[in-house]
């Protein structure tokens, strides 16, 4: 890790705002160590290739949590590293690097999650058109039974022996 | 010990807003008595509070001087003048709830006698100090006193003006007094709030220090309050203690010192341009001469009426001006400082070229400018202070209000699905002149930038939305360039995938041009916390955006679901239905049919099944 990522580090509880060793999986940890791992990497990754941060999103995304609700964290995990930054990191050249790569990174994950939600959406389309060609064809298999329904009534009504 | 010769003056102005003037003030060097009285009521029944609170005031004491010790003639001279106005009030119903304050002074020997009543104040200079004497009777500083609120939100507090004693309320007054031995050397101001309340206290500490006669001062000190608003009338009364004589530098710098500069008036304007003054952020819209004869020009003024006068008090102005002026309006703190620092190494420059001249002189006109310019960071720096008490103020007001805001959402909207690009606009701060310059020219920058995106038209409309996000002042401009941005789209991976795109390459331009901008090191962080802000908050709605957009497939889906279940029960049904009509069927058949003719129909299997049908020939009735 480099220096500049390790004093970003340092600065987690803040942005997170937890207690100093309490929630390891406080909403927004998994944004803030990509922006600490992007600082580490000195900005030189290629954007949107952190798959730790696809594999964060999609693990929440399975958990039930909303596309909504992360992007809150994400945005509240900029604003508090921004305000964090400025208020711990004396080098304006080093403050504009975490501006960088936590807009890299927020930016990322919104990118992550309009994918995600087109994704669903995409998915949902096409199971929503499976349920329709089972109604069709529940629909024929009504349309047998009640045919056979009055013909059966029909046959019962004949029989009558009395 | 000997007598000290005392000498005082007093005079009041009616300020720069009102229509009359209800101070009243007296003074007089026989009796040893001095007074400040601040009437109040309306339709002028201040002034006659205040007249005939004087009036009663100076005559007790002219008629037992003699008789009664300082401390019980005061406080029984301002009893009598209390119940004086308080029966003139109770006579008249248009002079109903008039009264007034007072803060008077009588002097025997070396012993002053200090008694009030009110908000009016006196004060002490003794050894370059300046010493408050008298505390308030206001009903916030009786909470203070208390400590039902703190010091600092005094004056902020809605009821910071309302008296709690005045002369006039009631027959009798409650009158505070103290005792000072004087000192040779003491300078005693008596003064309304109209003085104190307008004057800054460091205007107020300067000028009762300056070596001067105490009327030059009273004219200073009312001078003072005017130039600060003068919003009330202004009363002031300086009795000087002994005689100072006045340093022989002080009197050199005073004619000779202060003639010298301004004879080299133009000099200093000069010396301004060539330090680039005129280049400064904070004369930005100034055109150059205009920069320098307006900044430079009233700095020069304002050093050569303070070596006129041997105080700092227009240097104190010109700063404080400057300061407020600049950081008011969102400006940077160094930039302001390099201005200043300029001004410094202007004004050096005039004293190395009269150094040539007269050695002497120009030693004391270097060190009057070195506390010239101490005192224009002491005033600049009073304003950062104010400004950081507004803004912990407002601090502390918005995340109460925000509380409130979001108790009463909360409460209403629970479980409730929010849309939001609809969200309600929160204020956000407009960029400084020094943020909004470096966002211009990053713009322009990131504009000629090649993109690194097929789409360049994209690029480009990104590159603007971002730029009018970042220099929007309500957070509602984001979510409508978002929506622009985002224009008629494919609600799939092609469609939002370019947009997502253009974001990035324009934001990597963006904050690239943001440092390329010539320009402070202050000014571009500034710019580029709000780029990257942009881009953030940008994509953040651009992705809430899609997000809702495609909410209702899943919708859809849920229902398509629900209707598939409806139908599979009512299939279920029907085969259950038509089953117990064919075992019902099969039993006709089976009773009738002869044995061994039942196997060929398939129908054994089914008279198995449980529960076991009845064995009996059903009626024709039973079978409806």
């Amino acid at each position: 890790m480099t220096e500049l990522g390790e004093r970003v580090a340092v600065l987690r509880d803040e942005v997170l705002d937890v207690v100093a060793g309490g929630r390891e999986d406080a909403p927004g940890e998994a944004i803030f160590e990509a922006i600490v791992r992007t600082l580490s990497a000195g900005l030189d990754t290629a954007l949107g290739l952190d798959l730790t941060l696809h594999d964060a999103v999609s693990r929440r995304l399975a958990w039930g949590d909303t596309e909504q609700a992360i992007l809150d964290d994400a945005d509240r995990v900029f604003e508090r590293l921004a305000r964090a930054a400025q208020r711990a990191l004396r080098d304006a050249d080093e403050e504009m690097l975490v501006l960088e790569a936590a807009a890299d990174v927020v930016c990322s994950t919104a990118r992550i999650l309009a994918l995600s939600a087109l994704g669903r959406a995409s998915r949902d389309r096409a199971a929503t058109l499976r349920e329709e060609l089972a109604q069709r064809r529940l629909r024929e298999a009504l349309d047998e039974q009640a045919r056979n329904l009055r013909r059966l009534e029909d046959e019962v009504a004949q029989s009558d022996f009395e | 010990m000997s007598n000290l010769v005392v000498q005082g003056y007093g005079d009041s102005h009616v300020g720069a807003v009102r229509d009359t003037n209800e101070d009243a003030l007296i003074v007089d060097p026989k009796w040893g008595l001095y007074a400040v009285l601040d009437g109040m009521g309306g339709a002028s029944a201040g002034d006659i509070a205040a007249t005939k609170a004087r009036d009663v005031v100076h005559e007790y004491v002219r008629a037992r001087r003699s008789t009664l010790a300082p401390r019980q003639l005061l406080d029984a001279a301002i009893n009598a003048a209390s119940a004086a106005v308080h029966g003139e009030a109770q006579r008249r119903r248009d002079r109903r709830g008039m009264g007034t304050t007072v803060v008077a002074c009588l002097i025997d020997g070396r012993r002053a006698t200090i008694a009030h009543v009110g908000d009016s104040r006196a004060y002490l200079l003794r050894d370059g100090r300046l010493h408050r004497l008298t505390n308030d009777h206001t009903i916030v500083a009786e909470l203070v006193a208390r400590g039902a609120i703190a010091a600092d939100e005094a004056d902020r507090h809605a009821y910071k003006n309302v008296l709690s004693r005045n002369l006039g309320a009631k027959a009798t007054a409650a009158v505070d007094l103290n005792e000072v031995e004087l000192q040779a050397g003491d300078r005693l101001l008596l003064c309304s709030d109209g003085l104190y309340g307008y004057a800054a206290s460091q205007a107020l500490h300067q000028l009762m220090g300056a070596p001067d006669q105490a009327a030059d001062v009273v004219r200073d000190l009312i001078d003072a309050a005017l130039r600060g608003g003068g919003g009330d009338n202004v009363t002031a009364i300086v009795i000087d203690a002994g005689t100072q004589a006045m340093p022989r530098a002080t009197a050199i710098l005073r004619t000779s010192g202060a003639g010298a500069w301004w004879a080299r008036r133009d000099r200093v304007l000069h010396a301004a341009r060539a330090h680039g003054i005129h280049r400064s952020p904070l004369c930005a819209v100034l055109p150059p001469d205009d920069a320098i004869a307006l900044v430079a020009g009233n700095f020069a003024d304002a050093i050569y009426h303070d070596l006129e006068k041997s105080a700092s008090v227009n240097v104190w102005t010109f700063a404080e001006n400057l300061a407020v002026g600049w950081l008011g309006q969102g400006g940077a703190w160094a930039p302001l400082r390099e201005l200043l620092d300029g001004l410094g190494r202007a004004a050096d420059a005039v004293v190395a070229e009269l150094r040539g001249e007269d050695v002497g002189l120009a030693g004391l006109i270097e060190a009057a400018l070195a506390r010239a310019m101490v005192t224009a960071e002491t005033a600049v720096g009073g304003v950062l202070a104010q400004q950081l008490r507004t803004v912990e103020a407002e601090l502390v007001r918005h995340a109460a209000e925000r509380a409130k805001r979001d108790a009463e959402i909360t409460s209403r909207f629970t479980d409730q699905p929010t849309v939001p690009f609809m969200r309600a606009a929160q204020p956000t701060d407009a960029p400084g002149p020094e943020v909004q310059h470096v966002l211009d020219g990053a713009r322009r920058r990131a504009l000629g930038r090649p993109a690194a995106t097929n789409d360049r038209e994209l690029f480009m409309r990104a590159i603007e939305h971002a730029h009018r996000v970042a220099t929007a002042a309500t957070d509602a401009d984001a979510t409508v360039a978002a929506r622009e941005l985002f224009d008629v789209r494919a609600l799939d991976e092609a469609g939002v995938t370019p947009l997502y795109d253009a974001l990035d390459a324009a934001r990597a331009a963006h904050v690239d041009a943001v440092r390329a901008v010539p320009g402070g090191v202050g000014g571009k962080l500034a710019a580029l916390r709000r780029a990257a802000g942009a881009y953030q908050r940008l994509s953040s709605t651009i992705a809430a955006l899609v997000v809702e957009s495609v909410a209702p497939t899943a919708e859809q889906l849920r229902e398509a679901a629900a209707a598939t279940a409806a139908l599979r029960a009512q299939v279920t049904k029907n085969e259950r239905k038509v089953a117990s009509l064919e075992r019902k069927f099969a039993t006709i058949i089976d009773d009738d049919l002869p044995a061994g003719m039942r196997f060929d129909l398939g129908l054994d299997r089914k008279r198995a099944e449980p529960p076991p049908v009845p064995r009996r020939r059903p009626s024709k009735e039973t079978l409806r």
